[in-house]
Formats: structure tokens, C-alpha cells, sequence
């Protein structure tokens, strides 16, 4: 009896042992990953000293910064309003709650700071957070949106980062840090529109099911007969092309062509051909109705159920042309390209480079990671090449830029208040290589509003 | 280690108990006030009646147990205070109460000792179902069922307007523990014979399987009707443990180590509150404002300990659901770090070294059992607790002995403890 009360004792001991262990190694790795989580309260609402440090550009302008008087005042107003947001009375918002604790010194009211401070912050500044966005984009973006309601987003596609990002209609956050501005009565300016608010993407949509053509065998060069319209069996309304007539000369169309000339007869019945699963297989291959992570939140992109679509070839006909439930969000679309011009594989977005003390020396930076596999390598480098004659010869040749290499899909999607125009891109300078999205609400035709939008922002990188 | 030290060291752990009280009420209230005062008095009673108690009627026990238990239900009384202190208040009165039956339990074993309890051990195993299935009567009844986060297994006595609140199960535990011991010093012999094999397996006779299934079966009711995975857990597991200790047969732990595996996998798949704590276990922030929250707000609250914590009273441990009970733990390694967490954990691994080396010196099979199941049932509850808080393990609903806000805790443990203090002093007779 003792061997086997000795074993059970030493096994409950080792067993504390081991907790006693893993307690330092959980508590230490808490202590790294989750003290200024933005939804741990307990960093928001811990004590911290006065004072806060900059958010500032990559390319060193300072857009966020503390006032004389003690509050916070961002310098470049509505151009980074919606990225940077705001500390004030009537809340907090974007960066500065999410990094909130970041820009501030703790006040650990711990022994050892008294006996080192004694009590107070002497010679101890608060950290400055360093963005990826450059501000040359930043304010072509915002320029180029200027009296119009949309969203523009740039990413480096090799990384992941955010080079641009901007919602209009925008807000003076300096308004709501005064007190003269309650965000509750501007929402229309306050809401994200990059990150927050999906849309249906319209032509846009086509890569995805393009990708689900060639994934299931189909070639760039694989020829379909032209049609005027395509009626869905048992569906009442056919759907056209835009502009009416036919999309070629009435005999036959590539895959590639149909995209170039984007072509809705082809990719309805495309899209019905294929059937309900690979479609929405390939959707979500893309992300569609996943978590996106986002510094500041992202809204889910969806798409309606493979069941549903598989009983109701119209409203799959409808999908393959990115109407009817389809929904995405800019920065969404943003990453699809970003996928598609760095061989299938989509980089997690970020936007905070790294975290420097006031003195210069980095604390934290801010590692790439791959988010997701949304397309196979092949199928991307023919989607990227049959994108990049859309630019070239297609819907998106307002999209070009001398000097770069752009590849784009142009959108006009269905809005109450009129088309939303879309422009998804990527651009090429000797390898280093964009991705843009731009919508452009109730806005026109993606190739005639969204596509000279996105050569605007693409013109002034190439001018960097 | 004389009389004279182990009173020292009982007054050395009033005396955190009313210090950690007054620390806690200066920084949060900015005052010293009678608090104080109660909670070391309460703690003097209790503790200061267990060592009286002992000195009367086990003389020969050991003079380490009541100090460690003593460190522990200081630092308990303390945090619970610090959450929430109406609670602490009223686990005062707990302790009282169950310090009160500490003592009697010595009282009458006085004269006949723990062998008196054998004769009793078919009551006791009637007591402890009966204990296990009370909370399933009507909560209708003046003494019914009630449900508590989603879990029947508490007790609620209502006289006149007044409703008390227990869990038998805590109860059920001790009285477990005193019939398999019991139970087991007489069959032991039986239970190890493995007359066949199959390869290198030696099994047991077919029948003598019988009681780790009945042992099993009670488990799993335990688990499906008051969806307890933790008592239904640590029931089980003390079962296998104390068999493995009598017969020292390794095909136990493997029969045991099956039926646990294959009930975890099935409970998992087929109940939605086993499978919503696994889920909030495993991804607690896929979830975060649902099944993850409390997971979650435990590791914010780690985040914030360091080497020696925010300090009492400076910490934010009631953010997280349950802090008092579930989660006392992570509440005392915010507030003290990892220097009290550890600590704490030691006076652990001390109090369940006291039990085992009480149960190796035990000459008779029924006490060395009666000693190692008390204090297996002991390390397994903490193990258990600790392993779900610190996310090694599903949390279970279960508190942390001494610790934990929690009277029905408090009194089956004080039970256990006296029980320990007893079969010690028997040994040295």
C-alpha cells in the first residue's frame, strides 16, 4: 500500500510543482500579450500619469499629439480622422483607444518607482506610436475624395501595412476634443467607411468567381459563347450587359476577355455553371464571412448560404456579378488584391509600425504575418495578368499611370441613392508592389469615377 | 516542533488576517476600522478552538497541520474581503460555524477514535447520495433545490423569509472519502488478486470491476442532472486514486484514465454547458463577451500581477465573474504577484505533504486510507481549481479549499481537517 500512496503523493505534488511553474510562465505571458488588450478594462481604467506621446507617420509627420492645455490635438484635422480618432470628453475612438495605453506611462505606484522616482514621472517620457501610412498617399487620398462619399485604402501588398486610408465625408477630431463636436450628431462623417460599412462590390466580385473558374479547371483562354443577357433558369429577370447589346462582336469571349470587358452575361451564367459550392467556397477561401483582424474593428463581408444559392439559380446568377447578399467591405476588397498580387497569400493588415521612446529607441515593431491563403499561387497569377489588361485595354484604363505596372477590376454595384463605383487594383513599381481599393457611394460608373480616384493616389506614390 | 510554536504561528496567521484586512480597508476606504479587528478575532476563534480541541482530545497529533491550514484561510478571508465585503463579513461567520464543527467532530471521536466511523459506513454512503441528489428536490419545498449559473447543486433552506444556501456536494466529499476507506481496508486484498491476463493487462476479476463502475455511474449522474463537471470530476478521481493506493494495481489508473477520457470526450460533445466551458477554456477571446468572458478577465487580471502584484486593495479583482469562488486564486496573485501566488501554492504542497506523511505512518489500513483520501480529495479539489484558472484544464465550478468564499466549503473541509488532526494523533498512541 505505501508504493502506491507514495506514487499518488509524489504525482499531487509534482502536479502543484508544475502549476507553480506554469502560473509564472501564464502570468509573465499575460503580462506581455494582454496588459493593454484594448478590452482589458483594467488597462484602460488603471491609473496612468498625465501626458500621453505622438502618433506619427511613417514618414515622420505628427498627426496626433497632446495640447498645451492638457488634452489632445491632432494637426492634420480630418485627413487621419478616421484612423487616428480622437480622446475627448464624449469618448475615445480608433487609434487612441486602441493604443491608448501604449501612449501613456503606467502609474504603478509600486515601491520600486517611489524609491526610484521618488513618487513622480522625473525624466520619464510617454512612448510615440509610429504608423506605416505615408502622408504624400494620405493626402492624395483625401484630395481625390474630396465632395464625395466613399472610402480609399492603400496596402503593401509584400506586408500588409497601410499607406493610406481615408473615409469621406470626414470630421475635425480637434471639434471633438474641444467639446464643440458630439460624434453622436456627425455620425455620417464619423463612420468608418473603409473598415466599418460593406457594400455589395459588384464587377469587382468577378475575380472571386473567375478564381472559382480556374480552380475548377477552367482557363484565362477557355471560350464562352457571347450573349446579350442571361436568364436563370426559373428566375424571372434576365440579367444584361452594362450598356446593353453584346459584350464582344456576338461570337465568343476568353475567360480573360469577359473580364476585361467585364462581362455579365458570361459571369451570371458562369457563376450557375459552376454551381452554388465552389462559389461560395471560393468567397470564403477569400475571407468572406470571417473575422478580419483590424487595429481599430472590421465588419464581416458576407455572402448568402451555399444552400440557399443552390435552390435559387437567380439569386446565384445575381452573386456571380456581386449583387443580390453580397457584401464586402473596402478594406476587404483591399486585401483580396493585395492577395492576388502577392501570390495568393493575403498579409495581415496592420497599420502600427512600431512603438519608439521619445528618445528614438524602438520598444515594440510590429511584425508581417500572413492572414490567409485566399487564392492558389497559380490561379493568382492569372488573375493578375487578366487584370492587368483590364487597366490596359478594358473597363479600368482610367486606372493606368505611366511608369507603373497597374492590374484592377472595376465594380458598379447597386445603391439606393445610385451605382456604387468601385476600383480594386495592384501596382507594380520595379517589384515593389500596391494594393488600392476605392468605392465611391452613389458615385457612377466604377471605370469612369473609381478608377481615376485610385490612378490619383497611385500617381502620387510614384512621385514619392 | 513544540505546542508553544504551533500557537505562535496560529496567532502569526490571525494576525495577517486582521493586518490584510486593515491594509485593504486603508487603501480602499482610507480607514482602519472594526473590520480589522473582526476578522482576526473570527480567525483567533476558529483556529485558536481547533488547537484547544486537539490538545484535549488528540494531543498526539501533528503541529504543522493547523498552522498551514490556518496561513491559508487567512489569505482567503483576506482577498474574499477585498472583493466583496459583505462577503467577507459573512464568510466570518462561516468560519466560526465551521471551526465550531471542527471541534466537535474531535469531541466525538474522543473516546473510540476514526474506527468508530467504520461501523457506519454504509450510512455514510446513503448520506453522501442522499447529500449528492438533495439539491435535485423541488425548489419549492422549504428545503429544495435552486440553480446557480447554470449548475443544480445547491441547497436552499427557507425558514419563514430567510433562505441559507448550501452544497451538499462539499459534504458528500468527506463522507465519500470515510467509506472508501473503510470499504477498501477490507477489500483490498480482493481488489488486487489479477487472476487473468490478457497480454501484459492483468485484470481482476469481472465483478470486482463493479464498484469503479458504480463509482462512475455515480459521476456521470452527478454531472448530467446537476451539470457539475467538478464535483462529478473530483468524485471520480479520488475514487481511482484511493484503489490505486489500496491495491497498488496499475490496471485501476488505466481503467480509470479510459472511463474519465472517454466520459470528458462524450460529456464534451453531448452537453452544451460541458461543451461551452470547453470552448470558453480553449478560445477564450473567440467569444470574449460570451463564453470566453470569464476566461478571459482571469488572464487581465494575471497581466496586471508581476513579481509581487498591485498590492491589496490596489488591484481590480472583482472585474473578474465569480472572483470570490471560482477565481479567489488569480484574485490573490493580482493583489500579491507571483511571490503570493507561489507561496500559496507552497502552503499547499506543505498541507498535502502533512496528509501523505500522515497516511505513511500509519500502521492500519482503514486510518492510513481515511488519512490519504482526505488529503487526496484535498489536492485533487486544488489541482482541479488551480488547473482551471490557470487554464490547464476546463474550469470547474469547484472552490479552492480554505480559500474560497464559501460556507458548505468551509465546514466539509474543517471536518476533513479534524478528521486528518485525529488519525495523527491515533498513530502516535
Amino acid at each position: 500500500m505505501r508504493q502506491g500512496l507514495r506514487r499518488i503523493a509524489l504525482t499531487l505534488a509534482g502536479l502543484l510543482a508544475f502549476s507553480g511553474i506554469w502560473l509564472t510562465w501564464i502570468a509573465t505571458d499575460a503580462a506581455t500579450r494582454f496588459r493593454t488588450d484594448p478590452r482589458n478594462v483594467r488597462a484602460q481604467e488603471g491609473s496612468y500619469l498625465p501626458g500621453a506621446g505622438r502618433i506619427i507617420t511613417a514618414d515622420g509627420v505628427v498627426v496626433a499629439t497632446d495640447a498645451a492645455d492638457g488634452g489632445r490635438t491632432y494637426p492634420e484635422g480630418p485627413t487621419y480622422a478616421h484612423l487616428i480618432g480622437y480622446t475627448a470628453a464624449a469618448g475615445r475612438r480608433g487609434l487612441e483607444e486602441s493604443r491608448y495605453a501604449d501612449l501613456r506611462l503606467r502609474n504603478d505606484d509600486s515601491i520600486t518607482d517611489w524609491l526610484l522616482g521618488l513618487g513622480g514621472s522625473d525624466g520619464r517620457q510617454p512612448d510615440d506610436v509610429i504608423l506605416t501610412v505615408l502622408d504624400p498617399l494620405q493626402q492624395a487620398a483625401r484630395d481625390a475624395m474630396s465632395g464625395k462619399t466613399g472610402a480609399v485604402v492603400v496596402l503593401d501588398v509584400a506586408t500588409g501595412a497601410v499607406l493610406a486610408y481615408v473615409s469621406s465625408p470626414s470630421y475635425d477630431p480637434n471639434r471633438v476634443a474641444a467639446g464643440t463636436l458630439d460624434p453622436e450628431d456627425a455620425v455620417d462623417a464619423v463612420i468608418d467607411r473603409v473598415a466599418d460599412r460593406v457594400l455589395p462590390p459588384g464587377s469587382t466580385f468577378k475575380v472571386i468567381v473567375a478564381a472559382a473558374a480556374l480552380d475548377a479547371g477552367v482557363a484565362p483562354s477557355t471560350t464562352f459563347p457571347d450573349a446579350e443577357e442571361y436568364l436563370a433558369p426559373g428566375s424571372g429577370a434576365p440579367i444584361g450587359n452594362a450598356g446593353g447589346g453584346f459584350c464582344g462582336d456576338g461570337g465568343t469571349l476568353t475567360l480573360a476577355e469577359a473580364l476585361v470587358v467585364s462581362c455579365n452575361a458570361i459571369f451570371a451564367r458562369l457563376a450557375v455553371d459552376l454551381g452554388a459550392d465552389p462559389i461560395v467556397r471560393a468567397a470564403e477561401q477569400a475571407g468572406f464571412d470571417a473575422y478580419i483582424p483590424w487595429e481599430t474593428g472590421a465588419a464581416r463581408s458576407a455572402l448568402a448560404a451555399s444552400g440557399l444559392l443552390a435552390s435559387d439559380p437567380g439569386a446565384l446568377a445575381q452573386t456571380g456579378i456581386g449583387e443580390r447578399d453580397v457584401r464586402v467591405s473596402p478594406l476587404h476588397m483591399a486585401l483580396i488584391a493585395a492577395a492576388i498580387g502577392n501570390e495568393g497569400l493575403a498579409m495581415r493588415p496592420y497599420v502600427v509600425d512600431s512603438i519608439r521612446t521619445a528618445s528614438g529607441d524602438t520598444v515594440h515593431h510590429s511584425d508581417p504575418a500572413p492572414l490567409a491563403r485566399m487564392f492558389a499561387a497559380g490561379v493568382a497569377a492569372d488573375l493578375l495578368e487578366m487584370m492587368q489588361a483590364v487597366v490596359a485595354r478594358g473597363t479600368g484604363t482610367a486606372a493606368g499611370v505611366e511608369g507603373l505596372i497597374v492590374s484592377g477590376k472595376t465594380g458598379t454595384s447597386e445603391g439606393s441613392g445610385g451605382p456604387h463605383a468601385w476600383f480594386i487594383g495592384v501596382a507594380d513599381d520595379a517589384g515593389h508592389k500596391l494594393a488600392i481599393a476605392v468605392v465611391v457611394e452613389s458615385g457612377g460608373s466604377g471605370g469612369r469615377v473609381a478608377a481615376p480616384i485610385a490612378a490619383k493616389v497611385l500617381r502620387a506614390w510614384r512621385d514619392r | 516542533m513544540t505546542r508553544r510554536t504551533e500557537t505562535l504561528l496560529v496567532g502569526f496567521a490571525s494576525l495577517i488576517a486582521a493586518g490584510g484586512v486593515a491594509i485593504v480597508t486603508a487603501t480602499t476606504q482610507g480607514t482602519v476600522g472594526l473590520d480589522a479587528a473582526a476578522a482576526g478575532a473570527a480567525h483567533l476563534a476558529a483556529f485558536g478552538g481547533m488547537v484547544i480541541a486537539c490538545r484535549l482530545w488528540a494531543p498526539a497529533s501533528s503541529r504543522l497541520l493547523l498552522p498551514v491550514v490556518a496561513l491559508i484561510t487567512a489569505v482567503g478571508a483576506v482577498e474574499v474581503f477585498r472583493i466583496d465585503p459583505d462577503l467577507g463579513r459573512l464568510q466570518r461567520w462561516w468560519l466560526l460555524l465551521a471551526g465550531l464543527i471542527g471541534v466537535l467532530t474531535l469531541w466525538l471521536l474522543r473516546r473510540r477514535g476514526v474506527e468508530a466511523l467504520r461501523r457506519f459506513r454504509y450510512l455514510f454512503l446513503l448520506g453522501a447520495l442522499g447529500l449528492l441528489l438533495m439539491p435535485l428536490l423541488p425548489s419549492s419545498l422549504p428545503l429544495g433545490g435552486a440553480t446557480v449559473n447554470g449548475s443544480r447543486l445547491w441547497v436552499r433552506l427557507t425558514v419563514g423569509d430567510r433562505a441559507i444556501s448550501f452544497q451538499p456536494g462539499e459534504g458528500a466529499k468527506v463522507l465519500i472519502v470515510i467509506f472508501l476507506a473503510s470499504y477498501l481496508a477490507d477489500r483490498r486484498r480482493a481488489l488486487a488478486e489479477m487472476p487473468r491476463t490478457i497480454g501484459p493487462l492483468r485484470l481482476p476479476e469481472p465483478r470486482q470491476l463493479l464498484p469503479i463502475l458504480l463509482a462512475f455511474a455515480i459521476a456521470f449522474l452527478v454531472l448530467v442532472y446537476q451539470r457539475d463537471l467538478g464535483a462529478s470530476l473530483l468524485l471520480f478521481i479520488v475514487f481511482v486514486a484511493l484503489l490505486y493506493t489500496a491495491t497498488a494495481r496499475a490496471t485501476y489508473l488505466v481503467a480509470g484514465g479510459l472511463l474519465a477520457g472517454a466520459g470528458a470526450v462524450g460529456a464534451a460533445n453531448a452537453f452544451s454547458h460541458v461543451a461551452v466551458r470547453v470552448a470558453g477554456w480553449l478560445h477564450p477571446f473567440s467569444d470574449y463577451s460570451g463564453s470566453g468572458y470569464q476566461v478571459a478577465q482571469g488572464i487581465f487580471a494575471l497581466a496586471e500581477a508581476g513579481l509581487v502584484g498591485t498590492g491589496l486593495g490596489n488591484g481590480s479583482p472583482w472585474l473578474i465573474p465569480a472572483a470570490a469562488t471560482d477565481y479567489v486564486f488569480i484574485a490573490i496573485v493580482e493583489e500579491t504577484g507571483l511571490a503570493g501566488g507561489l507561496a500559496l501554492l507552497a502552503a499547499y504542497a506543505l498541507l498535502i505533504t502533512i496528509g501523505f506523511g500522515i497516511a505513511l505512518r500509519s500502521g492500519d489500513a482503514f486510518r492510513s486510507l481515511l488519512a490519504a483520501g482526505l488529503t487526496i480529495a484535498l489536492g485533487v479539489q486544488t489541482l482541479l481549481i488551480l488547473g482551471g484558472v490557470l487554464r490547464l484544464l476546463p474550469l470547474t465550478g469547484i472552490t479552492l479549499p480554505f480559500a474560497s468564499y464559501g460556507g458548505s466549503s468551509l465546514l466539509a473541509n474543517f471536518v476533513l481537517i479534524a478528521l486528518l488532526a485525529r488519525v495523527a494523533h491515533e498513530e502516535r498512541l
